[in-house]
Order: C-alpha cells, then structure tokens, then sequence
C-alpha cells in the first residue's frame, strides 16, 4: 500500500526542484497594499488607550452580577447624607462626635431610659444603667455630633423627666417636658 | 438585562424618595399629614430630619394627632424663616437652633447680625440665645451679650457664659443683671486669652 520511502522522497525533492513563475505585478500589488495601511503616529499608548474607552463593547452579565450592580447603585441612591452622622438620627456632620454622659436621680425606679432627637425618640434603644445596684443614679453615655437635641428620660415606661441639670425645651408642645443639649464644636 | 437593572434602580430611587419608615410609628391618621409636610420641606431644601424628629417625640409621648401635626407644621416654619435670616449657607443643625431661637422670641434680625459677626458655626451661639431667654433673661439682652460674643468666642466660651449666668440667676440676680455681668466677663477673659496666645513664645 506504501511506496519505499527512497522514491517518494526522490519524488518530492523532483517536484521542488521545479522552478517556479511568479506574476510580474506580485511586487506591486504587495506594496500598495503596506501603502493603504494606516500610518504608525506617536503618542500611541494614550491614543490607543482612547480607542479601547470609546469603542463599543458587548458585556455578557448574570442575572446575579447584574443584581450585584444594582445593589452598589442602590446603596448610593439610598444612602442620605443627612442620616449618617449619629446613631438613630441624621444631620450632616458638622464636627466629630463625642462621648456625651447623661445621669439623672431616680429612687425606686426600676428602668429608665434616655430617649431624644438621638435615638429617635425609641424608648428601647438608650437604656441607662444604675452607677451602684442599690443607688438611684442613673447613666448613660452616648456619641454626639455638635448640635442642639432634646429629650427626656422616661421612668418605669411611663413617667416622663425633664433633665434637672439642663435647659428646658421652650417649644414643648406634647405636655410633657424636655429639655436641651447643645454640642459645640470648638 | 439592562432593563432589569433600570427598573431596579427607578424602583429603589422611588423608595428613598418616598415616606421615611421611622414615621410608621405614627397612626394612620397622621402619617400621610406629617409625611405631606416633610415632602414640602424637603421640596423647600429644608432640613427634614428635625420633623422627623419631631414628630417621633410627639408619637413616643403619646400626644394627639393634631398636636402632632401641629408641632410638625410649626417647626417647618420656623425652619422656613430660620433659612432666610441666615441664608441659603446655613448648615441644618444652625437652622434647627435658629428656628428654636425665633420660638423662643428672638427676631430675624439678632440671626442675620449673628451670621454676619461670626465665621464659625452659629449653633452654640443660637443655642446660647434660646437658653438664656429660656432661663428669664430678656430677649433684648440676651441678643446683646451673645452678639457681643460670638465675633471671638468660642463654643466652649459661649456654654461657659450661659451657665454663669444661670448659676447666678439662681443666686437671685436679675436675669437682666446677670446676663451683663458675664457677658462683660467673658468678654474680657476672650481678650485676654488672645493676648496671651499672642505673647506666647515659640508659638505660631
């Protein structure tokens, strides 16, 4: 089925000894061809860098990375500048914040918690603690950015109590009273 | 794909534009009134959170409907004309202090020579004000003193005046008096703690 190797190979070299005829134009037609090519400028990195910004592409995307996208767009569009600042209650931060401490006396009470502009009025959110077990002095300590708050303690769940030691809010207009911290930032 | 991600966005943008969650303490009735006029402060470029605030503080207290819508209401006006005294510039916490400083009485005017006087934040300084008047002094000389302040002290300064004169209000002078007096002290030790800072040496 197979020739012996001697005479293919004899063969092969008959055949490329042949000699071959090229076209007369092949010179021609290959260098109008380099001459229509697009001339190499300098500059090129940032030219092609441009090229690669501006052309258009296809993006293959999941549905999942697509949701991914849309949650860091969404964490963006949601996030407000004015809630960040301080826990439970947002203006812009005009300063930094700083431990703030709260103490009120309160014999026989069981729980008292500090509730204001801070902590949006949640009475479950700031709980004081007793400084002795068998004390009435109660505190709490919490951030502050500079501003001015009001609140209130709240006894037992239902007695409301101004703070002795600050101003009273003027504007209390829910019948029961609050009072007044500023937070300055200098 | 694109579609799904555009609809995602419109929808969450459509939720942080509409009613803030915290007001769903509030009861049916007065939820859509209160939300109504944070809506139009927020249109205003009014600082919204203090009605927020507000009206959490009336929901946690328990206090009726329309007190709430009232308090609400009020306190967006007061934030309407604490903006023009001082200016588009005003941060929200010096509109807030400056909206409780014209409750308490103190004229549009006191705000506008405040802004002008002082470079700093006119928090503390409008708080100042607010107190003392709170605390029996004159709306007139507590406008005085606090004017005469706020150019060089600073916050610290100011808190510190304020509980000199109540501390000798409740001594038993005239909150008039009192106010005069430490105004006048607390003018003197300004200056001189700027002299010394400027004696000091080997400091910039």
């Amino acid at each position: 089925m197979f020739e012996p190797d001697e005479e293919l190979i004899g063969r092969v070299v008959r055949q490329l000894r042949q000699p071959v005829t090229l076209d007369a134009g092949l010179d021609a037609r290959v260098m109008a061809q380099i001459a229509s090519l697009p001339a190499r400028r300098s500059g090129g990195a940032a030219r092609a860098a441009w090229r690669w910004l501006i052309a258009p592409r296809t993006v293959r995307l999941s549905p999942l990375g697509a949701l991914a996208i849309a949650a860091v767009f969404a964490a963006v569009v949601l996030w407000r500048p004015d809630r960040a600042t301080r826990p439970g209650r947002g203006r812009p931060a005009s300063g930094s914040a700083s431990d703030f401490g709260f103490v009120v006396v309160a014999p026989r009470a069981a729980t008292v918690a500090l509730v204001g502009d801070f902590n949006d009025w949640d009475a479950g959110r700031t709980p004081m603690r007793r400084v002795r077990q068998d004390e009435s002095v109660w505190t709490a300590v919490i951030p502050l950015t500079p501003g001015r708050y009001r609140y209130g303690f709240l006894v037992d769940g239902v007695r409301w109590l101004a703070d002795p030691a600050a101003p009273a809010a003027r504007d209390d207009e829910f019948g029961t009273p609050s009072s007044v911290v500023t937070v300055g930032g200098s | 794909m694109t579609l799904l991600v555009a609809a995602t966005l419109v929808a969450l943008q459509a939720a942080a534009q509409g009613p803030d969650r915290r007001l769903a303490r509030l009861d049916s009735l007065t939820r859509p009134t209160v939300a109504a006029l944070i809506d139009s402060a927020r249109a205003a470029a009014l600082p919204t959170e203090p009605l927020v605030q507000r009206a959490l503080e009336g929901a946690t207290k328990r206090a009726a409907p329309d007190r709430i819508v009232a308090a609400v209401r009020r306190l967006a006006s007061d934030l309407g004309q604490a903006r023009d005294a001082l200016g588009a510039t005003a941060s929200p916490p010096e509109l807030e202090a400056a909206a409780a400083a014209l409750r308490a009485g103190a004229p549009p005017a006191t705000l506008t020579a405040l802004r002008r006087v002082r470079r700093e934040s006119l928090t503390v300084p409008l708080a100042v004000l607010t107190d003392l008047v709170g605390s029996g002094v004159p709306v007139d000389s507590a406008a005085v003193a606090v004017l005469s302040l706020a150019a060089k002290a600073r916050d610290a300064d100011l808190v510190e005046f304020r509980r000199a004169v109540e501390r000798d209000i409740a001594l038993g002078a005239p909150p008039a008096s009192a106010t005069a007096a430490a105004a006048a002290f607390a003018a003197g030790a300004v200056d001189v703690n700027a002299g010394a800072k400027q004696q000091r040496p080997g400091r910039p």
